[in-house]
């Protein structure tokens, strides 16, 4: 499935940017970085695409929502420019332009037949680090505990879900830190996306005891 | 250790963050933000706005201090607002302080704290700012290891409600003032003497009034007896402080992380009015009108987008068609505008000043959408008595050109509650919006939509209607009850502003100093957020007005005496309490005051200000 045409011309380039969402973005949900994210790109002053219309906004495409009080390591976007230039062009200008918390990793020119960053998404892992010091055997027992369970129902936003088959894989990692935390590969297909906190409250931890940083997306 | 303390803070915050509404509001690192460290400068100012960042955040009074004071090397200016209610609560059940965006420090570590009262309903919320701080409400509390407290802001022109909380108030605009406050407090601070010397000094700045070192009598029926100054250090009136030309626009904006009201790059063209609407406490504190040139208005909005990445500019005036060069300007706007694909927005536009040229360009800079008129009464005899003078004929005839030009929605402001109103102006709103429709209806077909927005009157003091008297409640409920028969079936939306709510504004816009303890118990009693219409309760404040034994009607519907001392007559706005008086007077005989850029009616402005208008000449100062 391709992107909708919002404008009637071709857009010219398309332009895959990996960033990190630091700390200091923790709290911006995923509208407000949308927003976050055009305003960086109309300070760049790249030649970037907009939508036609009363209200220009720029044309541009997260992979995946990112949920609130989350940071992340791994993100990805596509946005659209009316001309071509030099990629570390686009990285330094970028770069320059991003808020504290947003980092641009890298930059590569997409082709524009390429399906949707969205659609391509498989899965996000997680690493999960605790406020307070964890029993490590305690720990474990929790996950194996989670892991043998046939079906795990749970509900969000009144719609009951199973977690079990959006687990890939969970496991008690020991951090830079020393003290135990978690890694997590959870499924994230359309309609079918697993949410570390929900797991960690499967769990019995709420949300005011760990910290959530998405390592790494996987796309097909 | 104050880095470990820090530390704590910080991240005993962080670990609340996720069980409230909205976290983002209180974490600050903004694109923009200014961050000094701690020790590397002499004196730290904390610039609080008491309402939410959603709201505060927004506020260009608040980001242009928060520039000026940043520019000095030996100073940090930093900001904190208002939690709400589910922030608030959490932060008392952990024990901790308000706290600034910036190095997360509580509001007791700063020397100064700056707070912005735009307008009354925030006094509660100012209490608790300073509740949660850590710092003692009363300026009579405070000692030498407290912070001073500064007020300062449109309600401030009558401070005299929250007098006793504030250590001083900033009267009037406060690009300057709040610099010759920091050396003050800077010059006390090495001279290591009292705190009342503190005050002292702060009383010799022009446009600075201590509460402190002025006396309060009262008359048996309540009226003020005498105001005097019970220090030599004190003269009264306190003159407001003026800028004879404005400064270059702010392009120093903080682009947040998370939505607020208003996310737009914007700038005050123009600052004052002459138009000299009897009601209007902004047109009349603000004088004289300056302008700012079209050259400086440009170069501001170019660096505000290249600074934020907005998709707005705002231009912002008291009435933006009144500038001499708006034509001009927004012919101007256009290459911006089209280059980086922004939007406009034009607000406070007066019918008589709109041109066909005017309504052509913004036609084609931001089509659609709606527009916005006040014409504020529903009869011309009413609009006389107001001096906001428009014949039904005009406002038709611009209204047609508005639904020629292409608008579709048109909203409409009024005012009810007026001690000259009767029922049949009010019928006459009905009426008006009714054959306003039909007219759309007929030019523009059946998309037209047509909006009644109704505020209630309240006598702002420094206006001409400062005697006037606040409507009754009942009368109040009458006439919205009357609007909405008129209206019945006609498909013309109708909002109105809850009048108890406008009742508590009266009587904090027009109260004396005995009032702050009805604030004080109304804090104590649980008022929080007044300006809410989801919060606003009227219930601890009546409370409060008993327990102190004031009447609430001395203060609202009370007619004043014209030879009464009224609780604000020693701070000086510009204009004169003789040219207010005889201003009332031809209302009430239906006198229209013309536009004064024409010619000079002698308000006061130029005779309290000539020496500065003319120690600074071409500054754009517009009166003849």
């Amino acid at each position: 499935m391709g992107l909708p045409l919002m404008t009637p011309q071709t857009p010219i380039t398309r332009i895959r940017v990996q960033y990190a969402k630091g700390e200091a973005l923790r709290f911006t949900g995923h509208l407000d970085l949308q927003r976050l994210w055009e305003r960086t790109l109309r300070r760049s002053r790249l030649p970037i695409r907009y939508s036609q219309g009363y209200h220009p906004r720029a044309r541009l495409n997260l992979a995946s929502a990112l949920p609130l009080g989350f940071v992340s390591d791994d993100e990805w976007l596509d946005f659209w420019m009316d001309e071509p230039r030099p990629l570390d062009e686009i990285q330094d200008r970028l770069s320059s332009s991003s808020p504290p918390g947003l980092k641009i990793k890298a930059v590569q020119s997409v082709d524009l037949s390429e399906d949707s960053l969205q659609a391509r998404m498989k899965a996000s892992e997680f690493v999960i680090t605790f406020y307070d010091p964890q029993n490590k055997q305690d720990l474990h027992a929790k996950v194996a505990y989670l892991l043998v369970q046939d079906n795990i129902p749970r509900s969000r936003r009144k719609k009951a879900y199973d977690l079990r088959p959006l687990i890939l894989n969970l496991e008690v990692i020991t951090q830079s830190s020393g003290e135990p935390g978690l890694w997590m590969r959870l499924l994230a297909e359309p309609g079918a996306t697993g949410r570390p906190d929900d797991l960690l409250d499967q769990l019995g931890y709420p949300n005011t005891a760990y910290l959530v940083r998405r390592t790494q997306l996987i796309l097909a | 250790m104050t880095l470990s303390h820090q530390e704590t803070l910080q991240q005993r915050v962080e670990r609340l963050l996720p069980t409230v509404v909205k976290p983002g509001r209180y974490v600050g690192g903004e694109l923009n933000q200014i961050v000094k460290p701690w020790d590397s400068v002499q004196t730290h100012v904390a610039l609080v706005f008491p309402d939410i960042y959603d709201l505060g955040a927004a506020n260009l009074g608040m980001a242009l201090l928060y520039d000026i004071l940043n520019q000095r090397s030996d100073v940090a200016a930093e900001r904190a607002f208002a939690p709400w209610i589910d922030m608030e609560a959490a932060l008392r059940e952990a024990g901790i302080p308000l706290f600034s965006l910036e190095n997360k420090r509580p509001l007791a570590d700063f020397e100064i704290i700056g707070v912005s009262l735009p307008y009354e309903t925030l006094y509660t919320n100012f209490l608790n700012a300073l509740d949660l701080g850590g710092i003692p409400l009363y300026s009579a509390q405070r000692d030498k290891d407290h912070p001073l407290v500064i007020a300062g802001g449109q309600a401030v022109f009558n401070p005299e409600p929250v007098a006793p909380f504030v250590d001083a108030f900033a009267i009037g605009e406060g690009e300057e003032v709040v610099l010759e406050i920091v050396d003050a407090y800077q010059a006390w601070n090495l001279a290591d003497t009292s705190r009342q010397d503190l005050l002292t000094r702060l009383a010799g700045i022009p446009g600075v009034y201590v509460p402190a070192l002025v006396s309060v009598e009262y008359h048996p029926d309540g009226t003020i007896k005498q105001v005097k100054p019970i220090h030599p250090a004190v003269k009264l009136p306190v003159d407001k402080r003026l800028m004879a030309k404005l400064p270059p626009p702010l392009t120093h904006f903080l682009v947040p992380n998370v939505e607020i009201v208003q996310e737009r790059v914007s700038v005050e063209i123009m600052r004052g009015c002459t138009r000299g609407c009897r009601f209007c406490h902004a047109g009349m504190v603000n004088r004289p009108i300056r302008e700012r040139p079209v050259a400086e208005i440009l170069a501001a909005l170019g660096t505000g987008l290249d600074q934020t990445g907005y998709e707005e500019v705002s231009l912002l005036s008291l009435s933006s068609s009144d500038h001499s060069q708006v034509i001009p300007l927004i012919e101007r706007l256009k290459n911006l505008l089209t280059e980086r694909q922004v939007n406009i927005t034009l607000p406070s536009l007066r019918i008589e000043s709109f041109s066909e040229e005017l309504m052509d360009i913004l036609q084609k800079l931001s089509p659609g959408g709606g527009f916005t008129l006040a014409p504020e009464a529903g009869t011309e005899r009413l609009r006389n008595i107001i001096n906001k003078p428009l014949s039904d004929a005009d406002l038709m005839a611009t209204v047609r050109s508005v639904f020629q030009h292409g608008w579709n929605s048109l909203k409409l402001y009024f005012m009810i509650g007026h001690p000259q109103e009767t029922l049949a102006d009010v019928e006459a709103i009905a009426e008006l919006c009714k054959a306003l429709l039909q007219e759309g209806r007929r030019l523009a077909g059946g998309r037209v939509r047509v909006h009644a927005g109704i505020s209630t009157f309240i006598p702002k003091p420094h206006t001409p209607f400062q005697w006037a008297p606040f409507d009754h409640l009942e009368s109040i409920q009458t006439k919205i009850n009357l609007l909405h028969e008129g209206l019945r079936g006609s498909k013309i939306k109708l909002t109105w502003n809850d009048p108890q709510a406008s009742l508590l504004e009266a009587w904090l816009s027009r109260g004396d100093r005995r009032l702050a303890e009805v604030i004080h118990q109304a804090w104590g009693n649980g008022a929080r957020f007044d300006a809410w219409g989801d919060q606003f309760r009227i219930e601890p404040w009546q409370t409060a007005f008993e327990a102190c034994g004031l009447d609430q009607n001395f203060y609202s519907t009370r007619v004043r005496g014209l030879d009464e001392t009224l609780p604000w007559d020693h701070i000086n706005a510009g204009v004169r309490k003789a040219f207010l008086l005889e201003d009332y007077q031809w209302s009430l005989a239906g006198e229209v005051r013309p536009d004064c850029r024409q010619r000079c009616y002698a308000c006061g402005i130029l005779s309290s200000f000539n020496e500065l208008r003319l120690a600074v000449p071409g500054g754009g100062w517009g009166c003849p």
